[in-house]
């Protein structure tokens, strides 16, 4: 933990935390807190993901309807807002993945290849 | 709907709120997690709100986005609203399909009437000339000692306006007449103008094909080149292009084809060729000669800013000029003018905008009627309402509902309306009605269909609101316990009655203007024509050409025409004369009694003149009153005669015998020979003008009209004819006939229209009142059932019963009478102008419009009474 610097961390690529949040929300519902925290985890916390860009990013997904949020009680009995995946965010988290693959793959391939003959 | 939707709805949209408890909640955790890891609480908020980062910067994010989703969730809640509402609607119409089919008609037949009218007087008067600057194009007329306008100039006159006037920038003329074409087919008439140099310019008249007329062209002997009208061209030349450069003979002399106007362009008065106007001696300002003789029909182009006012005062100005330097010719006469399009549309705006205001009213009519239908309805849906309201609905909501059914059917009805209309429109225009103009502008464009959406929304409402009110008004306790019997009640049945009493008041206003054109009309039809209408017929023989070129070769060939028509079977009388009855006055010539002194100032100098050949006025059948007809005697050598009609000899010989005297016109001395009676020179509404009758042997013209009586139907003799009149001569156009009981309907063609089209309206209203009446005496019959069994178990009898129902719809009636006919009398100017012969307080015509209605009501109450004496008591009193 402990203060990030923003030099030795990549910075997350717009549209990546939207797919992280997507790919997050796929498994059930989960509150803010939670997405944030998965992201953590799950990207052994290489990624700095500003939660102070988390929750726009969650509000404007709300927006286009990939995602639906409603209040309910957290695991500490306390009032939390729950977002869950919405059947287009489903869709889109599908289309997503898939452009992130062939994208890393590309730059992968790239990173790979033989120098210039 | 997902859930979190429904739970927002309940607790309401409130953003900022919401956004602060979900951040500070992920701020808790963060302080939670790191305390778990033995941080210290102060220190643990210290490290979450750092890596949590601008706190205020993503609150205002997520609030602005929060915001933005409300709105567009309550705006897509509303038209989620307003669907389900249509949808409802939709399926509580078609659940009642006898009430629905009813309100549908009536509406279809409202709005559809309402529309048809509507583009009828707005190609008509809205739309406006088809010319450029149309607004500032004014026509020019000369003015009579008398105040009577005449249409017509002269050709110098022409010149001198088209050089004195200063309001215009542009002055241009045209002349009518009838040609016979040869190069086409068989020979024909044609309908050909004369026009000046910048007419088509200053009207903005676009060529199809070819070119317009040069200037040199006006110059007399080099004018033989002509224009076609677009409709001929495509109808005579089947649209070929290579027409142009053709030539062709009109009234004998070759003329090559130059060009096409564009379709559509046109003068007021239609032409189908035109040829330039040869500025021959007369065409001079400055000349005295001809000054009289006014054929031209004279257009100025007004300068921006000049108004009517301004127009005339100038053309008085050049008259007053012209008084002193031509008094002579010009000494009582002055200029003055009208606009073009008041010219054009001035005498049917009036009965236009009356029939658009009376179809207005049988919309107004058929509103109130669908509202009677809606609050007989409303009562019986008085339940579902209740219950809606008991379960939440709010009485602003339920108004709503209520509406957008009205709306439902309004559009509905419009639908059918506009289908009904564009049928209507056509058949409208089809039929030509009385000769209207700018017709070729009438059909359903989008002024009129914004028109017809407008008059359904404002319709929609009118008749939705009262019926929504009332129905959202009842407490909903009552209607809960009222039951399927229940219902507005009395209140409801009072409002009902007062809207069959303003239905009726409406028919009853429509009825007496209908009934006054009908007495109008009859008065018109029985004004004697003063000649007979019944088995004769006319036709227009036009003589021009090589053959033609001496006036004596036109009479004798006109002779012999006559003399080989009255040798077919049936034929009893043959004539030619230069006007027909009630066609008009045609030429108009300075008239003068020798030796009388000078009529007073305000007088005309002025008198109709006709030709006719012996033996017309037997042929016409017109009364001789005094001294002898034209007849054989009065040859082209022989001292000119006249005959003249009963109206000229009340203006000139008030106490003097006229029969000896000498007249002169033009300054040519002419003996009266005899009197006749009048025959009508325009429709019956308009006096008799003077007129004198010169023989055709004396004052011969190249287009005579040739009269034929017969035994019986005369138009059976029109072949043989046509073979007589080919055999004369085959140049000649093939003649078309015209019934003499043709004139008279045409004369009167346009007020025939209007008063058919009134009464159309009037009958329509009195059908939709008396089913208005039939509906609330039903009802009340259905309502009164209890007393009404009540009062046959004590013994009353049916007749009382009946009595009772009648009496009560008569109670409707009469009310709706008295309103309808103080209406009608306050209404009156409207229509003064259209009546002849019978003042607007009419009593026939009262007397007609209360027995329509009391016949009207009668039937409409008598099923609803008959009815209630056929009540069962047991039935009606178990029924409680």
């Amino acid at each position: 933990m402990g203060t990030t610097s923003t030099s030795s961390t990549p910075d997350i690529l717009r549209g990546t935390l939207d797919l992280l949040i997507l790919k997050s929300l796929s498994w059930g519902p989960a509150h803010g807190y939670a997405v944030a925290h998965w992201i953590e985890l799950a990207t052994s916390d290489a990624l700095a993901v500003g939660e102070g860009s988390l929750y726009p990013a969650l509000h404007r997904l709300e927006e286009r309807e990939w995602i639906a949020a409603a209040w309910g009680t957290s695991e500490n009995n306390r009032q939390a807002k729950f977002y869950t995946l919405t059947r287009r965010g489903r869709a889109r988290l599908r289309v997503e993945e898939q452009n992130w693959r062939r994208y890393a793959a590309a730059v992968f391939a790239a990173l790979d290849a033989p120098g210039r003959a | 709907m997902p859930t979190w939707r429904r739970f927002r709805q309940i607790f309401g949209p409130e953003p900022r709120s919401d956004v602060d408890a979900e951040l500070s909640f992920h701020l808790e955790m963060r302080v939670r997690e790191l305390m778990a890891r033995g941080e210290t609480e102060e220190r643990a908020r210290e490290l979450a709100a750092q890596r949590f980062g601008d706190y205020e910067a993503s609150r205002r994010e997520c609030v602005v986005i929060d915001e933005r989703l409300e709105r567009s969730m309550a705006q897509a809640a509303y038209l989620r609203e307003i669907r389900q509402d249509a949808a409802y609607a939709l399926r509580t119409l078609a659940r009642a399909p006898a009430f629905t089919a009813v309100a549908l008609l009536t509406l279809a037949l409202g709005i559809g009437a309402n529309s048809a009218i509507f583009s009828v007087v707005n190609g008509v008067l809205f739309r406006g000339l088809p010319y450029r600057d149309a607004d500032r194009l004014y026509r020019v007329q000369m003015l009579y000692p008398d105040g009577t306008a005449y249409t017509a100039l002269s050709a110098p006159d022409f010149m001198s306006v088209r050089q004195d006037a200063r309001v215009f920038d542009q002055v241009e003329a045209y002349s009518t007449g009838i040609f016979t074409l040869l190069g086409s087919g068989e020979p024909k008439e044609v309908r050909g103008a004369t026009v000046s140099d910048g007419l088509f310019t200053m009207l903005g008249l676009p060529l199809a094909v070819g070119r317009g007329f040069a200037r040199e062209e006006h110059q007399p002997g080099r004018g033989a080149v002509t224009v076609l009208d677009y409709g001929f061209w495509l109808r005579e030349f089947g649209g070929d292009r290579s027409a142009v450069g053709r030539t062709v003979k009109v009234g004998g002399t070759p003329y090559t084809i130059v060009g096409v106007l564009g379709p559509g362009a046109r003068l007021s008065s239609e032409a189908d060729m035109y040829a330039p106007l040869e500025y021959r001696e007369p065409f001079n300002a400055s000349t005295a000669t001809a000054r009289r003789s006014e054929y031209l029909a004279v257009i100025g182009h007004a300068k921006p800013g000049i108004g009517l006012t301004d127009v005339v005062n100038d053309l008085q100005r050049v008259g007053r000029e012209l008084q002193t330097t031509f008094p002579n010719t010009n000494g009582r006469l002055t200029f003055t003018s009208i606009s073009l399009m008041e010219l054009i549309v001035g005498d049917v705006r009036r009965p236009l905008l009356m029939l658009l205001g009376a179809v207005g009213f049988v919309l107004l009519v058929a509103c109130v009627n669908v509202a009677n239908l809606l609050l007989a309805r409303a009562s019986a849906r008085q339940q579902e309402l209740a219950l809606r309201t008991a379960l939440g609905a709010s009485r602003a909501r339920v108004l709503r509902q209520l509406l957008t059914e009205a709306v439902v059917l309004g559009l509905a009805g419009a639908a059918a309306g506009l289908a009904v209309a564009y049928w209507a429109t056509r058949m409208l225009v089809a039929a030509e009605p009385a000769d209207l103009p700018l017709l070729n502008q009438v059909g359903l464009d989008r002024t009129v269909i914004v028109y017809t959406v407008a008059i359904t929304l404002a319709t929609s409402i009118a008749f939705g609101l009262l019926p929504a009110l009332q129905a959202t008004g009842a407490r909903v306790a009552d209607g809960l316990r009222e039951g399927v019997r229940g219902g507005a009640g009395i209140r409801g049945h009072r409002i009902r009655a007062m809207l069959v009493i303003a239905e009726t008041a409406l028919a009853v206003v429509l009825l007496t203007g209908a009934g006054l054109l009908i007495r109008s009309f009859a008065a018109m039809m029985h004004v004697d024509p003063g000649f007979r209408t019944e088995h004769a017929m006319a036709f227009r023989v036009t003589l021009q050409g090589e053959s033609y070129q001496r006036a004596e070769q036109i009479r004798s060939r006109v002779d012999e025409l006559q003399q080989r028509l009255r040798t077919l079977p049936g034929v009893t009388a043959v004539a030619a004369t230069t006007v027909l009855p009630m066609s008009g006055l045609a030429a108009i010539i300075d008239f003068a009694v020798e030796g009388a002194p000078p009529p007073p100032p305000n007088v005309n100098q002025e008198i109709a003149v006709a030709s006719v050949t012996p033996g017309y006025f037997t042929a016409v059948g017109t009364p001789l009153k005094r001294g002898r007809a034209i007849d054989d005697r009065d040859t082209a050598e022989a001292p000119r005669a006249a005959v003249l009609n009963e109206a000229a000899v009340r203006r000139w010989f008030p106490d003097r015998d006229p029969i000896g005297r000498r007249v002169l016109m033009s300054g040519n001395a002419y003996v009266v020979v005899g009197i006749v009676g009048d025959i009508l020179q325009r429709d019956p509404g308009e006096p008799v003008a003077p007129q004198l009758f010169a023989s055709y042997a004396q004052r011969t013209s190249r287009s005579p009209r040739i009269v034929v009586r017969t035994q019986s139907d005369p138009i059976a003799l029109a072949p043989t004819i046509r073979t007589t009149v080919r055999a004369l001569d085959p140049n000649l156009a093939i003649p078309e006939f015209t019934p003499l009981d043709q004139l008279v309907a045409t004369a009167v063609a346009r007020p025939r229209f209007y008063m058919s089209l009134l009464t159309l309206f009037a009958a329509v209203a009195l059908a939709l009142a008396a089913t208005g009446i039939f509906g609330v005496m039903s009802y009340g019959v259905a309502q009164r059932s209890r007393e009404i069994s009540i009062r046959i178990a004590l013994g009353a009898l049916a007749r009382d019963v009946v009595w009772m129902i009648v009496g009560r719809a008569a109670l409707l009636a009469g009310t709706g009478l008295a309103i309808g006919i103080a209406a009608a009398l306050a209404l009156g100017r409207v229509i003064r102008g259209q009546l002849f012969g019978v003042g607007l307080v009419d009593p026939v015509t009262l007397v007609a419009v209360a027995v329509a209605l009391g016949a009207g009501s009668a039937l409409a109450s008598f099923l609803p009474a008959w009815r209630a004496t056929r009540v069962d008591p047991l039935i009606a009193l178990k029924a409680e």
